[in-house]
């Protein structure tokens, strides 16, 4: 038996066993001396909480129990008792579930506490706090005021003369005030959505989708689509047909028209589409050259306007 | 005689007592067909000629077919009310104004000049007629 070392060992222990409980008493009576001056506090209605968030207060009886029952069993340990089985222990169990249940509320309700701290502390809300601008479903209402239309009475044959509309006192006209939006768009973005839609273009070219064809394995498929650079010129051509068609009537074409029309019928029906490619410096990063069935940015020569009424007579 | 008439969104307008439709001429391998041919095939179809109405016909490109507008009223007196007047003065239910528009502002200056200052006002342009 290595009694000798032990005696070592344990007098070594004892050492720091007593420096410990030193500490141990000394931290006791700090810790009892807050706790005291915090009941009193409470106790003297220091801390209302009846206005605050429920889940903050609920959060605070929980974390109260534990530690009541945690001192609990530290007592009960501290005396020699065990632990096995003690009542105290289901009930931190409990308690502790409850608490990691909550966090993920506490996550969601992060942002509007700390808002709320921040209104406390500071006073009122910073200048570009998107929180500002809120809804003002107030502004959707029209502050004009409001016009009475008295319908038509069905008389006779009078159904083709139309409603007729009794107006208000005429007022001057005040547009509606909209809810302010915050405005972002620097000069760097725009520059960058419009490589984008260049880029996007470009992919679509004939030149990239044959080079797709040849390197792709798939086979081969002749399909009868449209045109997928479907113009701008041949949209409002159908849009001019279905207005037509509906409102029974014929439109003028204006010289304007006739050229735009002239020029997008040109440009798909020659062999123009033989020679001239369309523009895939975005991808490349060249220098971008104008495609050319798009529409050249003309300027446009200011003519005064002669006036209309003749001075005189 | 390959013509074949063929409509489109039809409508029964009862607030103008029509129906209008939309109207697909078919001929291929001939000129386009003038709107008498076709009003009177309309005619032989639906058995009243008086009030119906079409206009607006314009040939696709490449020939063979053409679209226009068809309008049959439910009586005279209504196509009377609701027609324009060059229409009607195409199928001669209307007679407008052989004078000129020169002639009826010289004479209606003439006439202002019987009268001094505000009262040349008065004077409407049909007027003394």
């Amino acid at each position: 038996m290595a009694a000798p070392g032990n005696l070592a060992v344990l007098e070594s222990d004892l050492q720091s066993a007593v420096t410990l409980l030193k500490n141990l008493q000394d931290q006791v009576m700090a810790v009892t001396a807050q706790v005291q001056a915090l009941t009193k506090k409470v106790q003297a209605r220091a801390y209302p909480t009846e206005k605050g968030l429920s889940l903050l207060e609920v959060k605070d009886q929980l974390l109260l129990m534990y530690l009541m029952d945690l001192t609990h069993l530290i007592l009960d340990k501290a005396s020699g008792g065990s632990l096995q089985g003690h009542a105290a222990v289901l009930r931190l169990v409990e308690i502790r579930t409850v608490l990691e249940k909550l966090r993920p509320l506490d996550q969601k309700l992060k942002y509007q506490i700390d808002k709320l701290v921040k209104t406390a502390v500071t006073g009122s809300l910073s200048e570009n706090d998107p929180l500002r601008f809120k809804p003002h479903p107030s502004n959707m209402m029209s502050k004009l005021s409001s016009e009475d239309e008295e319908e038509d009475e069905a008389e006779g044959q009078s159904e083709a003369s139309g409603k007729k509309s009794v107006k208000g006192t005429v007022k001057k006209y005040v547009p509606p005030r909209l809810v302010p939006v915050h405005y972002d768009e620097t000069e760097a973005e725009r520059e960058k959505k419009r490589l984008e839609r260049a880029r996007k273009r470009a992919l679509s070219s004939s030149v990239i989708r044959e080079l797709k064809e040849q390197y792709s394995d798939a086979p081969e498929e002749i399909r009868d689509a449209r045109h997928p650079h479907v113009t701008r010129q041949s949209q409002e051509d159908q849009h001019r047909i279905n207005y037509e068609e509906s409102m029974m009537v014929r439109l003028s074409v204006s010289k304007r028209e006739k050229g735009r029309r002239k020029r997008a019928s040109v440009m798909n029906s020659q062999l123009h589409s033989l020679t001239h490619f369309s523009d895939i410096s975005a991808l490349t990063g060249g220098t971008p050259h104008l495609d050319e069935d798009q529409n050249p940015i003309k300027k446009r020569k200011k003519i005064p306007k002669k006036s209309r009424k003749k001075t005189g007579q | 005689m390959t013509l074949t008439l063929r409509s489109k969104k039809f409508m029964t307008n009862r607030l103008l007592r029509r129906k209008q439709r939309v109207i697909d001429v078919h001929h291929p391998g001939k000129a386009t067909v003038p709107k008498s041919e076709i009003w009177e095939k309309l005619a032989e179809m639906y058995k009243i000629a008086d009030v119906i109405f079409v206009f607006g016909f314009r040939a696709h490109f490449g020939g063979g077919q053409t679209t226009g507008f068809g309008m049959i009223y439910d009586s005279l007196d209504y196509a009377k009310k609701n027609k324009p007047k060059h229409r009607l003065a195409r199928h001669s239910l209307y007679e407008k104004k052989k004078t000129s528009r020169k002639q009826r502002k010289e004479e209606y200056k003439n006439r202002m000049t019987q009268f001094r200052r505000t009262a040349k006002a008065s004077v409407g342009p049909g007027k003394k007629k």
